[in-house]
């Protein structure tokens, strides 16, 4: 019964958006609460608005590492491909939305900035054959953002620091050594973000993961799932597998071909639609 | 049972989890985490738009179908993505009283503060990055009768 009547009070409480009674126990329930709290914030570490600051820092950083490719046919292109194929993903919208553009290097590699800007380099338009190989490498990076792999390369114990680097005081109102703090974390962050897209690469279930889910975003578009494999394939054929750029992030091994394999989904796409769509591929890239 | 010892018992803790981050529901009043969208007239992508909305915009959300929501904002009444939206939670500490201030830990749940004044501090201390370059990118948006085009062109799925 008195189970029942805190129930009633606290749901009352609520609906006013304040506890204004004193109840014996309420320090339980703030202890209660803090365990809530602390799971959701370890559930979710940082909100889509602050991945996507994250992520366009990333993405400044990129391009001060690789200038945009000046080339606007492509370009538009490459942005309608990715459109559709992020439409038909998990997270067709994400706080600031996707963009997609290309890097003037004549490395093959994609990245993916966490938030949804997504680039590939010029190198990797002239290694695709086709519109559905060039969607099937932007599936690719769009699964990454959607399972947030950018933010899971972010270290952990950054998050801790955050919690601490901030007082009560600074969530509304920013002191200068709070803001310093933040800043400090912030770059660390970019940091961890950076060095993961370009130098280390996302860790093997992650790439087997985002594999396996461009294919569902290929199948649910309409192009042609087996076009990954078929792209992966001829990476291995070719025999690059040391070196930089995407051999070195995202490897073009046996086994990640396997795994391409094994979850294989039945693509619907017609071979004329396919052929139709390498055309409009050769007419803008080559 | 004390009052005390109730509100000791885990499954309390793991209710008020779930009201506070549960998914979106018919009745809640959800908020829009994009910076921009779009209620449509229908639920579907390319749906004529009734009115835009934007981040923190609060919806009163009318049902469920499939990935979209019937929501309504004022007098405007139509369809957002579930991708765009979240049930609007609760402050605590703000609940609980403690003494009108937010705890740090709440900061860190409702993000670490990375806003446009982090990314203005980082800029300074960094001249050498150019901003301009992905504010480039971004502006780069395709308008949705082209997208249109380019589907029905190659012969792919309008999205659901």
């Amino acid at each position: 019964m008195k189970g029942l009547l805190a129930i009633i009070i606290l749901a009352a409480s609520l609906l006013q958006g304040c506890v204004s009674v004193e109840i014996p126990g309420m320090e339980y329930l703030n202890t209660a609460a803090t365990v809530v709290t602390q799971t959701a914030k370890a559930a979710r570490p940082i909100t889509d608005a602050e991945e996507y600051y994250v992520g366009r820092s990333v993405a400044v950083r990129l391009l001060a590492a690789y200038p945009l490719w000046n080339n606007e046919p492509q370009t538009a292109y490459v942005n309608r491909v990715g459109q559709v194929v992020a439409m038909h993903s998990d997270k067709p919208f994400t706080y600031n939305g996707y963009h997609f553009a290309v890097l003037d290097t004549p490395e093959v590699n994609a990245f993916a900035c966490p938030g949804g800007t997504i680039f590939i380099t010029r190198g990797m338009l002239g290694a695709l054959r086709s519109e559905d190989e060039l969607a099937a490498v932007l599936a690719h990076e769009v699964a990454h953002i959607n399972f947030r792999h950018g933010v899971d390369a972010i270290q952990k114990a950054r998050w801790t620091e955050a919690a601490t680097a901030i007082g009560a005081q600074a969530a509304r109102d920013y002191g200068s050594s709070d803001l310093a703090s933040l800043v400090t974390l912030f770059e660390g962050a970019i940091d961890d973000v950076f060095k993961t897209l370009v130098v280390n690469g996302y860790g093997r279930s992650q790439e087997y993961d985002a594999d396996a889910t461009a294919l569902t975003y290929l199948e649910r578009a309409g192009y042609a799932p087996a076009a990954l494999e078929q792209f992966v394939q001829r990476l291995i054929a070719q025999g690059k597998t040391g070196g930089g750029g995407i051999l070195q992030t995202h490897p073009a091994t046996e086994d990640r071909l396997a795994n391409i394999g094994d979850k294989m989904v039945a693509g619907t796409a017609a071979p004329a639609q396919v052929a139709k769509r390498t055309k409009r591929f050769a007419a803008v890239v080559n | 049972m004390q009052f005390g010892n109730f509100l000791k018992t885990p499954w309390l803790v793991v209710a008020l989890g779930l009201a506070w981050a549960g998914p979106v529901r018919a009745g809640d009043t959800a908020k829009v985490i994009t910076k921009q969208n779009a209620i449509r007239k229908e639920c579907r992508f390319f749906a004529p738009v009734v009115v835009t909305v934007a981040f923190d915009d609060e919806l009163e959300v009318l049902s469920s179908q499939g990935d979209w929501f019937a929501v309504k904002k004022g007098v405007d009444q139509g369809c957002i993505h579930q991708s765009a939206i979240k049930k609007k939670s609760f402050s605590l500490s703000g609940i609980l009283g403690s003494g009108g201030a937010t705890s740090s830990d709440e900061v860190a749940m409702a993000g670490k503060g990375f806003d446009p004044l982090v990314e203005a501090s980082f800029k300074k201390q960094h001249p050498e990055l150019d901003f301009q370059a992905v504010d480039r990118v971004e502006a780069d948006n395709v308008p949705e009768a082209d997208l249109l085009t380019f589907i029905q062109e190659g012969g792919l799925r309008k999205p659901q």
